[in-house]
């Protein structure tokens, strides 16, 4: 087992450092420059981007810009944001709490919420329930995030006045309020963009559930548990909820990278202060440094979440780590 | 409904216990401005490069006060009619040489008077190209910047010119040497002043949040009047959406321009708190002809290099439903390059409507007709088609574009749009990879800026426009120490003849700002300066 995990944690880093490489290249090829819109919005000569680019480094050769930001990411570096002029590390370490509360908040809900009603709905295969289910989490999969999170927002905070309208935090409560108070704000907060997150996404946890289970029930030993007269909730439960589990397991690896820049157009209609919003205007502004450190974040989560899907199966089922 | 409304009120009281969150008091005096960016780097020569951004400068304007203010016609050429600001007086001791006295009241927010060094120092820095590119370009004209004693500053410049006394006072703002080391820049800043900058403007730095807001508190030692707002925040949200849904919802006060569509502004005019303030801007909107072949730039381009083919474009292009569809009454026709904050429009004479006959005839003079009933003309077998650029972020340029498109089809131009990301559109712009450019430029106050893009050798005449009569003109009208206004009305209308762009829009900003406060001046060239003035009910 730890030879399999030392084996599968090396591929793991081969793959990041190759991601890493890749996407520096490609982000610097790609059509477009840090400071080409500053020539045609804001009325600066090219001499003057010019000494812009020598600020900023960015009139070196491509292979010299990659080992500088190469030798400062192996001391832990990630360079300074050409927009922000700050750290990007710290800029990513100051999103990550909002952009976990959103992903760790949807994913609970998905995880609890829509393995229960996907249960459901294959215990009760073909029934109005089955159907109605079916067809309401259809229903949310096929909205676009950002309409229902602007009809959620105009209902819930401009016409009713029931929840903020966007946000993190109250900026106007005082920074002596007791955590009870702050807390609550922030949960106020986290309503309508958590709520817009789980109805476009919870469709494709309950079927992935219903399917395992309705893989599951007609198994052999789901009938000899029966037979044995073991109670039905215990049956489900016990013997073919667990085992369905497995195909879910794929999802919540799949799920580890949107938790953190996966909700872009929901961080964009509430203003959540997020890593999706960070990296989209690091996109637009082609911010290489901040650019990097969010790909690079991405990268690591999916290869993690790879990694961790992987012991996770080997450790529920020894016939993955024998293979 | 009423089921609903219930049901998700209970699910709040269940989230989070503090239901009396949501209907808690405002405190009156304090102002929440939503803006789609955060500051990062609210520090004057500090913003340069990616950091040059209006949410920097709009909190610089909090913080930092300028030596002199502009009056309120915008007038930059008249150094009597500017309003004193951190400089209490200034004369005149020849025509190359002016002193500034300092307001000997002022202190940075740490206590320390401002002084006559903190002036030369900050001076010192913006003109050197290595820390400042940009300032270093505006201010190129100072020669030096001196103390004598405590409190007066000299500045000299290098030749007689109308706007000496605009490019002392309103490009930068000074800041405290005390705090700041010499060889800091935008690349190299000073964390520790970032985060917490010191100012001696009418409001102090509380915190940034951020991705959220920033807190300003009124300093109440400001020697020109403590502001009656106590706390200021600069609320973020990137989406128009989130910002109209905040000020609507009551958690915010105001906001800058309401981004297009035009719905959005009947949406916050429809609301009884809140009001709309239409504001000059600093933008306008032209098609620009690249006059240069687009792979090789040293030969013509080969259809808009003609100018009959440049007039019969413009003539073909009925701007003004355009401009009425697109922003309803926040926009007007501009006459040549002027945006709404110039000066120098007023007195400008109409713009020319349109005429597809005169455009026809035009196209027609150049040997382009229409041989073989398409609906397009030909020359020499090539089908007149063109394409026209702009930003897929830019919702305005879109739905103009279409239009333009549209009505071009019905003159028999075939126009191809190209609509790029932001920053491939403007990598192609400044290589002069485009035929038509829908550009928006951002405009200072001063007319002295046009030389940029409409003279010869213009650092951002990336269309090739040439015409020495003009590049005369500018050099008079920016000379002149008196009479410049007949000079810069016969610059536009040589640009308007010349063609080398159609000018679509110069629009008003809306703003919106909460009725409660019952005297809110908002300035064009800098939207938020005047907060220290604001008073509400």
């Amino acid at each position: 087992m730890r030879r399999w995990l030392v084996h599968r944690g090396l591929q793991a880093a081969i793959t990041l450092v190759l991601v890493a490489v890749l996407l520096f290249f490609l982000m610097r090829l790609a059509p477009g420059d840090p400071l080409g819109q500053l020539g045609a919005d804001r009325q600066l000569t090219p001499a003057q981007i010019e000494a812009t680019r020598k600020l900023y480094q960015l009139d070196q050769p491509l292979p010299r810009q990659f080992a500088n930001w190469a030798w400062a990411l192996l001391h832990g570096n990630l360079g300074t944001s050409f927009t922000h002029g700050r750290p990007v590390t710290a800029l990513i370490a100051e999103r990550m709490p909002a952009t976990l509360l959103l992903g760790g908040t949807v994913l609970l809900i998905n995880f609890t919420i829509g393995l229960w009603l996907g249960t459901v709905q294959a215990v009760r295969r073909g029934t109005l329930a089955d159907r109605s289910l079916t067809a309401l989490s259809l229903t949310g999969y096929a909205m676009p995030s950002f309409w229902l999170g602007l009809m959620l927002a105009w209902l819930g905070a401009v016409h009713w006045h029931l929840f903020p309208a966007a946000g993190f935090e109250n900026p106007l409560l005082p920074t002596d309020a007791p955590w009870r108070t702050r807390a609550a704000d922030v949960l106020a907060h986290l309503v309508l963009p958590a709520t817009t997150l789980v109805v476009v996404s919870i469709a494709g946890t309950m079927r992935y559930q219903r399917r395992a289970m309705l893989e599951v029930l007609p198994l052999p030993y789901i009938v000899v548990a029966r037979a044995k007269g073991l109670p039905e909730a215990v049956v489900r439960r016990r013997h073919a909820w667990r085992n369905a589990l497995f195909p879910v397991l794929t999802l919540v690896g799949l799920w580890l990278p949107i938790l953190a820049t996966g909700a872009v157009f929901v961080e964009s209609v509430f203003a959540w202060p997020g890593l999706g919003s960070l990296a989209a205007e690091a996109i637009g502004h082609r911010d290489y440094p901040l650019l990097m450190g969010t790909a690079l974040l991405v990268s690591s989560l999916i290869i993690l979440g790879g990694l961790l899907t992987d012991v996770a199966y080997a450790m529920l089922d020894p016939r993955v780590r024998w293979a | 409904m009423p089921l609903l409304k219930s049901g998700l009120a209970v699910v709040l009281f269940a989230l989070t216990g503090a239901p009396s969150l949501l209907s808690q008091s405002r405190d009156p005096s304090a102002l929440v401005i939503v803006t789609g960016q955060q500051a990062g780097m609210p520090i004057p020569t500090f913003m340069e490069g990616p950091a040059n951004l209006t949410a920097n400068a709009d909190v610089a304007d909090q913080l930092f006060l300028r030596l002199a203010e502009l009056p309120s016609d915008l007038m930059t050429t008249d150094e009597r009619r500017f309003v004193p600001a951190l400089a209490k007086s200034w004369a005149r001791r020849d025509s190359l040489t002016l002193a500034l006295d300092l307001n000997p009241k002022a202190t940075w927010h740490d206590g320390r008077p401002v002084t006559a060094r903190d002036v030369v120092f900050t001076f010192d820095r913006a003109r050197n190209p290595k820390i400042a590119p940009k300032l270093a370009g505006l201010l190129h004209h100072i020669v030096s910047v001196t103390a004598e004693g405590d409190r007066r500053v000299v500045f000299r410049f290098d030749k007689v010119y109308a706007e000496q006394f605009y490019d002392a006072t309103f490009n930068v703002q000074p800041i405290p040497a005390h705090l700041i080391p010499d060889t800091a820049t935008v690349a190299n800043p000073p964390q520790d002043f970032v985060a917490r900058p010191i100012g001696d403007g009418p409001y102090r730095w509380v915190r940034s949040v951020p991705g959220q807001f920033i807190e300003l508190a009124a300093n109440p030692n400001f020697f020109l009047g403590a502001p009656k707002i106590t706390r200021v925040f600069f609320r973020t949200a990137a989406d128009v959406d989130a910002r109209i849904n905040l000020l609507l919802s009551g958690e915010a006060d105001a906001t800058d321009n309401i981004a297009a569509p035009l719905s959005n502004v009947e949406r916050v005019r429809a609301a009884s708190d809140l009001r709309i303030v239409p504001l000059a801007s600093p933008t306008v909107g032209y098609l620009l002809f690249n006059q240069r072949d687009r792979s090789d730039r040293t030969k013509p381009h080969p259809i808009l290099s003609d100018i009959n083919v440049r007039r019969a474009i413009a003539a073909a292009i009925d701007r003004r439903p355009i401009v009425q569809a697109v922003f309803g009454q926040y926009a007007e026709v501009p006459y040549g390059p002027a945006s709404q904050l110039l000066w120098i429009r007023r007195g400008a004479p109409k713009p020319a409507g349109p005429d597809t006959v005169l455009a026809r005839r035009l196209l027609a003079k150049s040997g382009w007709y229409d041989r073989d009933g398409d609906g397009i003309v030909e020359k020499e077998g090539h089908p007149l088609e063109l394409t026209l650029s702009f930003p897929l972020t830019s919702e305005v340029r879109k739905q103009i574009a279409l239009q333009v498109q549209e009505q071009l089809r019905h003159a028999g131009i075939k126009i191809d749009l190209a609509r790029l990301e932001g920053p491939v559109w403007a990598q192609r712009r400044s290589q002069g990879d485009f035929d038509i450019d829908f550009s928006a430029a951002t405009q200072d106050p001063t007319p002295s800026g046009l030389t940029q893009s409409w003279s010869c050798h213009g650092g951002t005449n990336v269309g090739g426009y040439c015409d020495p009569g003009v590049d005369s003109l500018l050099d008079r009208a920016i000379t002149m120490r008196s009479g410049t206004a007949s000079v810069w009305q016969e610059i536009l209308r040589r640009i308007e003849m010349d063609q080398p762009a159609v000018f679509v829009y110069a629009p008003a900003f809306a703003y919106a700002v909460n009725r409660r406060f019952d005297k809110a001046p908002i300035r064009p060239e800098s939207s938020w300066l005047l907060v220290r003035e604001w008073t509400y009910k």
